[in-house]
């Protein structure tokens, strides 16, 4: 081996411990629990468009919480965020556009 | 003058390469500054044969009602000639550019990835090879009832008749559909098209992450970012632009594909498909696509220009940030290639105003090129005449984009040849203009010689006066209700006159082609000789001698400001003007004596066969597809994938680069890079002479 | 004198100018991509599922939501089991990383075997094809890119639990591409978050 062992991948200051990475899928688990139990509700109260809304909002948090944890951005260079961030910016952007344009989706105003 | 060259003896199967020279050396060469080269004559060769087919093209429109060309010939030249200009040329020969010089503007020894660089280069060259298959292998067949062929069923799954052009795409190189889908394209050709563009496009994706790495991570002691050569910045945000676009290029080639193979209905109005959304994700691409192939061009333009002013870059920081916001807006713009295709009003409004406001950030940087050269002392050296000539002709090229963004302007110009003028004068007078000035600056970086001034001149001249002969004419013809893409006009359209003309022009830039591949090939050998700086240049890539020793740097670099090479030879006096430093020719001399001799160790990748062999088997697996319905098209997915994956393994087991410990005797399985042990100079293995000669002067112990 | 690209190449962060590895930040960059490779197909299939007058079946009206909802479960779990390896690595244990290396692929299988499942009940028993309608189209491009994508992450799981096997642990070179390999499979789990919001349950009309 060599000298630079200091360089094990993957090693910075903070790591989040085997105990806390179940605590984080735990709750991965109940946020997916939720978002299925409220398909039923909705389909059986009619949520309208507060089901959407809570929907996108749970899998955004379940997003950002894989994205921050397991892949680890909360504690990297910034520019790791960045370029992941713009790359996640630009496809909504983009692809919001051309629904648009396609009728599939209505731009008030 | 000789290479020393340790490698292990096995790591897989077969013995690692360790020639660096002779035909094995190029084949496995893992050197940006030999890949690029290959990626460099690869597009030239396809600029002839795009250049054939313009004049073929051209013959045809020069005289009214001709029977030079049938309709489906000229169908197929026109896609072949843009699919072939775009992404066979003016692509890779960026790519030559970027490969070859990136490294060097930073200060590198490499790219990030070696091997990956070369797999880009491999399966770039095999995705061209397959593309233009389509002449022996394809089948180009009239479509049939609507009744139509569900998928591409066409009879004759195997090699197609010898009807040399039926063979050839012919839906345009932008491939609308559903004209380009399984019923009204049947046969085999547009599966050439779309399956070669998707190879294509992984070469310049994976291009892309290799640059990108390479920009952020390589960079000498003190290159900050804002302190890189215009032509690096450029090349970075042209990657950028690659990696989000092609994803989108892929997954469009993928649903016609499988409209055509599968018999999915993403573009099929009869199945309830949409043509328009075929539109919108090609376009997406597309237009990225176009500053994709302008960007470089300008950086090439930002290096020549401040040269041969002798004067600093006007508004450095602007020029790059320009770059980076033509880039940036060019993601907002591509529905205005669609505004008669029937998109809302308000989408129509949208996208015209932001087009408009692309000129913005292209105008700061056309200022700027122009405040470089205003009082400077101008060398009419013939970079510089190009250099010169882009900045005139794109600006030209950029004033009637201008009028496009203008929508109801558009209605009228749209289909016409007014927009075969605007975009040659962007990518012709602009792109090659600019490749042409890189070619005859670098040359020297090549193969330590200067291009022939006087042909240079009459190369310049030439081209200039055959392109705009060529294309200005097309500015009226098109207003004059000239038509695109439509294989003869009436003799009382009038438009017989002018169209003569263009094809004179056009024979006339053949011309000036064929002096300048003259040129090239005599200023190779009997060249003079260049010696280590002979423009009198600014940026770091001139302190190495030429032709471009194999390890570039002797010792890694320490930049300590913008320009750093200009500033070792030269002060300002008290009115700001540049005075050469006395020392400047002994700094000049101890650079070559340096770059030639160096002191310490130097550490390279080993060449490797496995981008070459993994580049191979994706042609076979595409061909597979064309021919899935066979059985031997089903063989062939699965021996083009398990070449693929073998080479993977081999890739992933092969080490490039370890932690290792050089002296003799040392275990030579952990051993794997080749050595430059001091007091050797290979400068001589980065020679394209070498291509062409043979085996070189390099002996191997 | 430290020799840049030989440095950077062997991944020695103090000497890369931003102070990430070179394969680490590729992988990233490569990530940032993918996302318009998903968007499109995702785009592509709210474009057709919301048109209306198709003849066929529409994937919204035969989607099984609990099987479904099983399968994501277990993807979110197999990221669980990827982190878990890679901390055991930093704390070299090779063992307890070969164990939940294999987790993370077995995990990946049963989420593969569960598409394939279901792309059979809907084939056989709905007679929905790629061809019967674009919506159809749309779904089973959209899924079946995702499948791949599972896939070659499982193929190069398994390498690395193959390679760990062998040679009685990974080295630091292996253990970066674990790393990357992980950051590939989250990439992965977080598309299929999406997906399973919008393509499932936000698709089914009420």
């Amino acid at each position: 081996m060599t000298s630079e062992q200091h360089d094990q991948p993957g090693q910075h200051d903070h790591h989040p411990t085997p105990a806390q990475y179940w605590k984080i899928a735990g709750l991965l688990a109940v946020l997916t629990a939720i978002e299925v139990s409220l398909f039923y509700i909705d389909h059986a109260l009619g949520l309208g468009i507060f089901n959407a809304i809570m929907l996108l909002g749970l899998s955004a948090v379940k997003f950002l919480v894989v994205v921050g944890w397991f892949m680890h951005v909360r504690y990297e260079k910034p520019m790791i965020s960045r370029f992941f961030t713009a790359g996640f910016v630009l496809a909504c952007s983009l692809y919001l556009v051309v629904l648009a344009a396609l009728g599939v989706v209505a731009i008030r105003g | 003058m000789t290479a020393t060259a340790e490698r292990p003896t096995i790591t897989t199967i077969f013995r690692r390469p360790r020639s660096t020279s002779g035909l094995w050396g190029w084949i496995t060469t893992v050197d940006h500054k030999k890949i690029g080269i290959m990626y460099g004559y690869a597009a030239f060769t396809f600029f002839i044969v795009g250049g054939v087919e313009a004049l073929l093209l051209r013959i045809q429109l020069a005289s009214a009602n001709s029977e030079f060309l049938t309709a489906g010939a000229y169908n197929a030249l026109f896609t072949m000639h843009g699919t072939t200009m775009i992404f066979l040329f003016v692509m890779p020969v960026g790519a030559a550019f970027m490969n070859y010089l990136l490294p060097l503007l930073i200060g590198a020894r490499d790219v990030a990835f070696p091997r990956l660089n070369a797999l880009s280069w491999w399966i770039f060259f095999f995705g061209g090879i397959f593309l233009y298959s389509t002449f022996i292998f394809g089948t180009s067949v009239p479509p049939v009832s609507p009744g139509g062929i569900p998928g591409n069923l066409a009879a004759g799954g195997g090699p197609g008749s010898f009807n040399f052009l039926a063979t050839s795409p012919d839906g345009g190189w932008f491939g609308y559909q559903p004209n380009a889908g399984p019923l009204y394209s049947p046969g085999t050709a547009m599966d050439y098209w779309a399956l070669g563009l998707q190879i294509l496009g992984l070469a310049s994706l994976i291009s892309s992450i290799n640059f990108i790495v390479t920009v952020f991570n390589m960079r000498a002691k003190g290159m900050r970012l804002l302190r890189m050569p215009v032509f690096a910045w450029m090349s970075t945000v042209v990657a950028f632009l690659l990696l989000f676009s092609l994803p989108i290029i892929a997954v469009a080639l993928f649903m016609v594909t499988f409209d055509r193979q599968f018999g999915t209905l993403f573009f099929a109005p009869v199945g309830g498909g949409d043509p328009i959304l075929w539109q919108h994700l090609f376009w997406l691409f597309g237009h990225p696509e176009v500053y994709i192939l302008i960007l470089p061009a300008m950086g090439i333009v930002s290096e020549v220009l401040p040269v041969f002013s002798r004067k600093p870059l006007f508004g450095y920081s602007a020029v790059v940030f320009a770059g980076a916001a033509i880039a940036f807006l060019g993601f907002g713009v591509w529905a205005h290639h669609m505004f008669a295709s029937g998109i809302t009003p308000v989408a129509q409004a949208a996208f015209g105003l932001a087009t408009m406001t692309i000129a913005i950030p292209t105008g700061i940087k056309i200022f700027n090129w122009m405040g470089t050269m205003w009082g400077g002392r101008i060398k009419l050296s013939t970079p510089m005449l190009f250099a010169s000539g882009f900045v005139a002709m794109f600006t030209i090229g950029g004033l009637s984009g201008v009028t496009h963004s203008i929508v109801p302007s558009d209605w009228q110009q749209t289909d016409t040849y007014y927009i075969v003028a605007h975009f040659h004068y962007v990518l012709f007078g602009g792109a090659v203009f600019g490749i042409f000035a890189g070619l005859y600056y670098w040359f020297p970086k090549l193969t330590g010689r200067v291009m022939n001034p006087g042909l240079g001149k009459t190369h310049f001249w030439l081209q200039f006066i055959g392109f705009n002969l060529t294309f200005a004419p097309m500015h009226w013809l098109g207003l004059q209700g000239m038509v695109r893409r439509t294989w003869k006009y009436a003799p009382e359209t009038g438009l017989e006159t002018w169209n003569v003309a263009v094809t004179v022009g056009a024979f006339i830039i053949a011309v000036s082609i064929a002096v300048f591949m003259y040129n090239w090939y005599h200023s190779r050998r009997h060249g003079e000789l260049s010696g280590l700086d002979p423009w009198d240049a600014r940026t770091i890539e001139w302190t190495i001698p030429n032709p471009t020793p194999e390890y570039n740097f002797a010792t890694p670099p320490e930049v300590t400001r913008l320009d750093h090479f200009w500033h070792l030879k030269y002060e300002e006096d008290e009115e700001g003007r540049a005075v050469r430093l006395p020392e400047a020719d002994q700094i000049i001399a101890d650079l070559e004596y340096d770059g030639l001799n160096p002191r310490h160790p130097i550490h390279l990748p080993a060449p490797s066969y496995f981008p070459i062999i993994m580049a191979s088997g994706l042609p076979l697996i595409f061909y597979g597809i064309i021919y899935h319905t066979t059985t031997w098209g089903k063989v062939l997915i699965g021996i083009g994938a398990l070449i693929s994956l073998s080479a993977l393994i081999g890739w992933a087991i092969e080490p490039l680069e370890e932690p290792m410990d050089h002296e003799p005797g040392h275990d030579v399985d952990e051993f794997d890079e080749e050595i430059i042990e001091p007091g050797d100079a290979s400068s001589a293995d980065a020679d394209v002479s070498s291509l062409v000669d043979g085996e070189m002067e390099v002996s191997d112990e | 004198m430290s020799d840049l690209a030989h440095d950077a190449a062997v991944g020695h962060p103090e000497h890369e100018s931003t102070g990430i590895e070179n394969r680490k930040l590729g992988m990233w960059v490569f990530l940032s991509s993918e996302f318009l490779f998903f968007g499109a197909l995702i785009s592509n299939y709210l474009l057709y599922s919301n048109r209306t007058g198709f003849e066929g079946v529409y994937p919204a009206e035969i989607y099984d939501i609990p099987f479904t909802s099983v399968s994501s479960f277990v993807l979110l779990m197999s990221s669980l089991t990827m982190v878990l390896a890679h901390n055991a690595l930093t704390r070299n244990d090779q063992n307890g990383a070969r164990t939940w290396l294999f987790a993370t692929a077995a995990l990946g299988a049963v989420f593969l075997g569960g598409q394939v499942f279901e792309f059979t009940e809907f084939i056989v028993e709905y007679d929905m094809t790629l061809s019967t309608n674009p919506a159809a189209s749309a779904f089973y491009v959209l899924t079946g890119f995702h499948g791949t994508h599972v896939a070659i992450g499982v193929i190069m799981l398994l390498s690395l639990w193959g390679i760990s096997r062998r040679r009685g642990g990974l080295s630091e070179k292996h253990g970066l591409n674990l790393e990357l390999v992980g950051l590939y499979w989250h990439f992965v789990d977080i598309i299929w978050i999406v997906i399973f919001t919008v393509v499932y349950l936000l698709s089914v009309p009420v």
